[in-house]
């Protein structure tokens, strides 16, 4: 099972765009810095409508946040296709570390979360029950930390960084 | 300067905290925060002045501003600790070099705005169109902090044989 895994891995490292990738300095350095500069944008915007759940900033109404939501949403494409080509650029890397898989859980809790709390303030009947916000708010908060932690984390803990070096 | 700075991080156990197994890694991780508080705040006052989001009054979205400043601090803090902890790979590094020029930049930028700018703009509805000037203060600055991000992430990424830095 390891092997045949090891194996897809392995192939995939050796198609044209995940060389591409790897090899040309430009389109790493590109790929890591749009991911890191999307990636401020989208925990940026997240950590400041959880600290108005928390009760900060109450001066703000939140629909007032909507135009910065769609910008918001901008950003995590870019998440999502800078992502993709890092993760093509090193597959085995990520997928063998579990870490990867708990940066993974986090970013689709903290972005599904955020999906519930935009529904919220474009219908007021589906809004958040005022003695939940904080809890929500907190949620926000502690998927986005754990997010960036593993997202950290990810470049010390890989055990295995080419699946091609096995053979 | 290289020599004083490392006695501080050994001195302050700041050194031996960052070598451990997991130091470098907590530390990057609270530096990408602060960074985050940062330009979810700035960014955004920035992107407000820049005609995105209208409907939000200027001086209300102002009051997320000290979500950025304690961004700030924290990665000042986080930074002195990686500066410390390896001063050679900075010091000489010029992506290390351009990040301090962006954020000096960034810092007289916003000095400017709040001389010449930010009185006038407390006073405006939020439907009113910002002078010239103000929308460019809010371009520099977000223009800097984008930059900071770019050159921070070349330090890591091609961490510097001296011979990187052609004037050291």
């Amino acid at each position: 099972m390891k092997d045949t895994i090891l194996n897809s891995l392995a192939r995939l490292e050796e198609t044209g765009l995940s060389l591409l990738l790897r090899e040309s300095g430009v389109a790493f350095f590109t790929s890591l810095t749009l991911h890191s500069l999307a990636m401020a944008f989208v925990v940026g915007i997240n950590l400041l409508l959880a600290a108005r759940l928390l009760g900060l900033l109450s001066q703000i109404e939140l629909h007032k946040f909507r135009p910065y939501l769609t910008l918001h949403w901008w950003f995590a494409g870019l998440i999502f296709f800078s992502g993709a080509a890092l993760l093509l650029a090193y597959p085995a890397k990520a997928l063998t570390n579990p870490v990867f898989y708990l940066k993974l859980v986090a970013l689709s809790a903290g972005l599904l979360l955020l999906l519930k709390l935009q529904s919220s303030i474009k219908d007021p009947n589906l809004s958040i029950r005022p003695d939940r916000q904080k809890l929500f708010g907190a949620t926000m908060i502690a998927c986005w930390v754990t997010t960036i932690f593993a997202g950290r984390f990810l470049a010390y803990t890989n055990s295995i960084l080419l699946a091609s070096s096995f053979y | 300067m290289e020599q004083a700075l490392l006695s501080f991080s050994q001195s302050t156990g700041i050194f031996d905290f960052m070598h451990s197994p997991w130091g470098w890694p907590v530390i990057e991780s609270l530096h990408f925060l602060g960074l985050s508080l940062l330009i979810g705040s700035v960014g955004l006052f920035d992107l407000r002045l820049l005609g995105l989001g209208t409907g939000i009054s200027y001086n209300f979205l102002h009051k997320i501003i000290p979500f950025g400043i304690a961004g700030y601090f924290l990665n000042v803090i986080t930074g002195t600790m990686f500066l410390s902890s390896a001063p050679d790979q900075y010091l000489y590094n010029p992506a290390f070099q351009m990040k301090l020029c962006f954020m000096v930049i960034a810092g007289i930028n916003m000095l400017l705005f709040y001389r010449y700018s930010f009185s006038a703009i407390r006073e405006l509805n939020s439907e009113t169109t910002l002078p010239a000037r103000t929308k460019t203060f809010a371009g520099i600055s977000l223009c800097c902090w984008c930059l900071v991000i770019v050159c921070g992430r070349l330090i890591t990424y091609y961490r510097p044989p001296y011979h990187w830095c052609f004037w050291c």
